[in-house]
């Protein structure tokens, strides 16, 4: 129905022309008509402008206006830089830190993941809570069990992780960690190759020729992206194969590899433990849903498949621990460890942002009440509430855009690390990069704090009496001064929830990190010297008492031992810990077998570690094969198990198929003091070791330095090397280094919530103190009467000083509730929320008062110092 | 047409000219020149309706759904948009005629009371 411009020009035209030849008719010559007609009509432009305007939507009308009002906001902001400056940047740092944020939520939780049809892939895992497993994988029995009751999966894919020594492809040998997969594994994965092909069908079985595909980043970054790759042979430990294909990047789950590989590259996969022991469990497996298959029906009936193969065979599935098969997509699988701390950063994120907008209002309000007279003579010029409003919010959208300019500006390095951060819990936070939503975020969080903010002034009512707004000078109305009172204290109180998280996180690590080890931390070095390059056997151990013989003759070098397990590194690496029996120990009805941690270490390994021996004897090279079998127990086995602790020769003997169905019976010759390799937070260490000569190999390389310890790595690292050059010797640390390496995350976490917690603090020092030094300038009349009538000055001081410990005492009290509430809801959520303890509350409030105390003093000094002559004469 | 000096001519009242407008497309469609001719003709040229009023005025009842416009060819054997009432102007204009009705009927009372105790 709008008319084109066009038109509206031939309508003129037309006017005109008839108008024309009207006058023509009368008389008129040509050239007076035109000129007569165009008098009469007047101004043209403004006419077809006015006829245009008729036609335009109301919008175009407000966005005009609110046009004017932005330039305006922006002169009268320049006006009060110093205001603007600390308003912008307290929200910059709020919407920065949310943006980032935000992004790396979208990049790990919520992008899909390269393969095809990825919503349609699940990941299937047992696991047995009874016994502290969350993920048991899976044996080879099991999973054609499974396989062989499923209709609702169209395929599946079977993956388990093998360490090969690789040799080959023109580079230096190295340990390779290799996914060892069926055939249909690509196939069910949905990822294609960059180049060759990857494996399929015909490479399944132990008649297939040896293939592996190259993984994107150990082509890329081992390889230079070597185009001629495809059909080199390399070789795997003992077997070789040929190279077949490169794969696409994808997200490498369940672990980081360098290469895959089929089945018979490996021997252990072909051999009958593999194939038939159901306990057996190292694979992990993936399906892909078949047509019109969803997660929730496949669920139902593999769990009803399980719960059948787990009746069938009650002697692989204790029933303490409690077994069950949990089945999920493949993307929340993957992002899944990394799904509470991000919701927890998320959360302190918007925590800060809610600090930034309640102290921008608080600064806002303050300036408002100072232009309380210039509204009041707007308002009475004629501009009604929606026009005050609209300067209002003009206003605060020059401000907000601004910061989320400099938000979006900041987000930018804040992705980068909390991406890093967050790549510590899901390999896919590597790929986050930072993208368009950062910059929606911003802009939305920005409208959201611009509108708030605009309602945040009272504009002066028309009932108020008009004389009071337009007075000169500041008052403060009580509904004001309340409210300016209650952003402090909300600022105070989300502060307080921030400070008290990242206190109890800091006296977490604070606690993980002096907790003694019961190892000598600091001298001793361990090394990865794998065994899987020489294969598997007794001229292993040969090699091994060759290195050691060589290297505990080095220059700095005070002791030498074996072991197969790096505490902490290695964690997990063996299970929940191996069944086993004891003489004269016989558990309760009901009761399975007690467990123990199986280490298999060299003679000197308790020396050179530092854990001191409690009883009876260390190994000596005379336990070997052939001699009397013997064992040493830890502390705790000796204590739970035998009559006074004395287990020194008796007897003990693994009762786990893993070795086999007979009892080998081997006599304790010693007790060592407790130590937990496994985790971080000492827990019990109920541990058995067997010394290296009557097991095989060992693997991990423990070397005690009399000076610094890591000055023996090259000596070590060469005096292997010319043993045997193409023995792998890897990952040299202080065990120190192991564990706070293995801390890292923790300290990540307790760092970037701490980090929060410290912008919040700076924020809410700045709102009271604002607040404070809002009110005492207005108030200077009020102090110069209060001088004036004798009150001493150390009173006022102390009048304001307890007026910002208030604020704080308020806010510290509502957080602690408010924390406490959310800490409640937030338990429903998730499954491991902890409450700070006495320690960390009673510090972030002492913290949060005291620079209350701050904040307050240079307002409360500056209300002690007030003119009485001047005070009394401002107004 | 007599022509009338500047000073007799008579301003419009605000929110007539939409009346007058309706009024005049009563006799049939007719473009804005002839409207405004019109208006002016009838009122013995004592009103005269200013273009830059006539043809927003136009538009904004078009807008409303008061009028209908179609492009035809004038007299001069131009392009001109003619208007014609819709059933919904013709509904407003007699609103409008009510209303005026019993506006002069007010004012009039006003300027000129009958005498008293008539009644």
């Amino acid at each position: 129905m709008r008319p084109h411009d066009d038109d509206l020009d031939d309508e003129i035209r037309g006017h005109l022309a008839i108008s024309i030849k009207e006058r023509i008719e009368r008389g008129e010559d040509p050239a007076s008509a035109r000129l007569a007609a165009l008098k009469e009509f007047g101004n043209l432009t403004l006419t077809r402008d006015s006829m245009r305007r008729v036609w335009r939507y109301g919008w175009l009308d407000a966005a005009e206006a609110l046009g004017r009002d932005l330039r305006f906001a922006l002169r009268a902001l320049l006006r009060v830089r110093g205001l603007a400056a600390t308003v912008v940047v307290t929200l910059a740092l709020g919407i920065g830190a949310n943006a980032a944020i935000f992004s790396v939520v979208r990049g790990v939780l919520l992008r899909p993941l390269v393969n095809r049809d990825e919503d349609r892939l699940i990941y299937i895992r047992q696991s047995a809570p009874g016994i502290g497993a969350e993920n048991m994988k899976f044996s080879m029995p099991e999973i054609g069990d499974i396989e062989s009751r499923a209709t609702t999966v169209a395929a599946f894919g079977d993956f388990s992780t093998v360490d090969f020594a690789l040799t080959g492809l023109g580079i230096e040998p190295r340990m390779v960690k290799a996914g060892v997969v069926n055939g249909s594994f690509f196939d069910v994965m949905g990822l294609r190759p960059v180049l060759g092909r990857l494996l399929n069908a015909k490479d399944d079985g132990k008649d297939a020729e040896g293939a592996a595909v190259l993984t994107y980043r150990f082509w890329t970054t081992a390889l230079n992206s070597d185009p001629t790759v495809v059909g080199k042979t390399i070789r795997l430990g003992v077997r070789s194969a040929t190279v077949v294909g490169v794969l696409e990047p994808s997200v490498p789950y369940p672990t980081d590899t360098e290469i895959i590989a089929n089945v018979v590259t490996s021997p252990h996969h072909l051999g009958a433990t593999m194939v038939t022991s159901r306990t057996h469990r190292m694979t992990d497996l993936f399906g892909r849903l078949a047509p019109g298959a969803t997660v929730e029906a496949a669920r139902a009936e593999l769990t009803a498949a399980y719960a059948g193969v787990v009746r069938a065979h009650p002697e692989a599935y204790s029933p303490r621990a409690n077994v069950e098969l949990k089945i999920s997509r493949l993307r929340d699988q993957i992002a899944a460890p990394a799904r509470t701390i991000l919701l927890v950063l998320l959360a302190a994120a918007s925590v800060v942002f809610v600090i930034a907008c309640s102290n921008v209002a608080n600064l806002i309000l303050a300036r408002s009440v100072r232009r309380e007279g210039e509204l009041a003579v707007r308002a009475a010029l004629g501009a009604g509430p929606g026009a005050l409003r609209r300067t209002l919010l003009a206003e605060s959208l020059v401000l907000c855009t601004a910061g989320a300019v400099l938000g979006v500006v900041l987000a930018r390095p804040l992705v980068a690390v909390v991406a890093q951060f967050a790549a510590r819990f899901s390999v896919r936070a590597l790929e986050v990069t930072v993208d368009t939503s950062v910059l929606w975020v911003g802009a939305a969080l920005a409208i959201v704090a611009a509108v708030l903010l605009a309602y945040v002034p009272r504009l002066p009512s028309p009932q108020a009496p008009a004389g009071l707004g337009l007075a000169s000078g500041v008052r403060i109305t009580p509904g004001t001064n309340r409210r300016l009172r209650i952003f402090a204290t909300t600022q105070i109180a989300f502060s307080f929830v921030l400070l008290a998280g990242a206190a109890m996180l800091l006296t977490t690590l604070v606690a993980m990190q002096t907790a003694k080890t019961g190892f000598d931390m600091r001298r001793v070095v361990a090394f990865d010297v794998p065994s899987a390059a020489t294969g598997v056997g007794i001229g292993d151990v040969d090699f091994y008492q060759e290195a050691t013989r060589r290297i505990g003759g080095l220059p700095g070098v005070e002791g030498v031992a074996l072991s197969m397990f790096v505490p902490w590194r290695d964690a997990g690496s063996f299970g929940p810990g191996i069944q086993f029996a004891v003489d004269g120990y016989r558990p309760a009805d009901g009761e399975e077998n007690p467990r123990a941690r199986f280490r298999v270490v060299s003679p000197r390994f308790f020396a050179v570690v530092g854990v001191p021996l409690v009883a009876g004897r260390d190994f000596t090279d005379e336990d070997r094969r052939g001699s009397e079998l013997v064992a040493i127990v830890s502390q705790s086995v000796a204590q739970r198990l035998f009559p006074n602790g004395e287990a020194l020769n008796r007897h003990m003997w693994w009762t786990d198929p893993y070795f086999g169905g007979k009892p080998v019976p081997r006599r304790i010759v010693g007790v060592v003091a407790d130590v937990d390799d496994e985790s971080i937070v000492r827990g019990p260490s109920m541990a058995i070791y067997q010394p290296v000569r009557q097991i095989g190999v060992a693997g991990r390389l423990f070397v005690r330095a009399s000076g610094d310890p890591y000055a023996v790595v090259p000596a070590v690292r060469r005096t292997i090397h010319d043993i045997s050059a193409d023995q792998p010797v890897e990952r040299a640390a202080t065990l120190e280094d192991i564990r706070a390496d293995v801390l890292s995350p923790d300290r990540l976490n307790a760092f970037v919530v701490a980090g929060f917690a410290g912008i919040a603090l700076l924020i809410a020092v700045v709102g009271v103190a604002g607040v404070l030094a809002f009110s005492v300038s207005a108030r200077t009349r009020e102090f110069g009467v209060r001088l004036a009538i004798g009150s001493a000055p150390r009173h006022l001081l102390a009048r304001v000083l307890s007026e910002g410990v208030v604020i704080a005492a308020i806010g510290v009290a509502a957080g602690a509730v408010g924390g406490f509430a959310l800490a409640g809801a937030a338990s429903k959520v998730f499954e491991h929320v902890q409450l700070p303890g006495a320690l960390p509350m009673a510090s972030a409030a002492a913290v949060l008062i005291a620079a209350a105390v701050g904040a307050s003093l240079i307002p409360a000094a500056r209300a002690s110092r007030v003119d009485v002559m001047q005070a009394l004469r401002s107004e | 047409m007599a022509k009338q000096p500047d000073d007799q001519r008579l301003e419009l009242l605000q929110g007539t000219l939409d009346m007058l407008i309706l009024r005049t497309l009563q006799w049939g469609p007719h473009h804005g020149h002839g409207i405004g001719q019109a208006i002016r003709a009838r009122s013995d040229a004592l009103l005269k309706v200013e273009t830059g009023s006539l043809y927003p005025a136009l538009h904004r009842l078009v807008k409303r759904g008061w009028l209908k416009a179609e492009w035809g060819v004038s007299e001069a054997h131009q392009r001109a948009r003619y208007y014609r009432l819709t059933p919904a102007g013709k509904a407003q204009l007699l609103r409008e005629q009510d209303r005026w009705s019993q506006l002069v009927d007010a004012i009039g009372r006003v300027m000129n009371p009958e005498p008293a105790g008539k009644e």
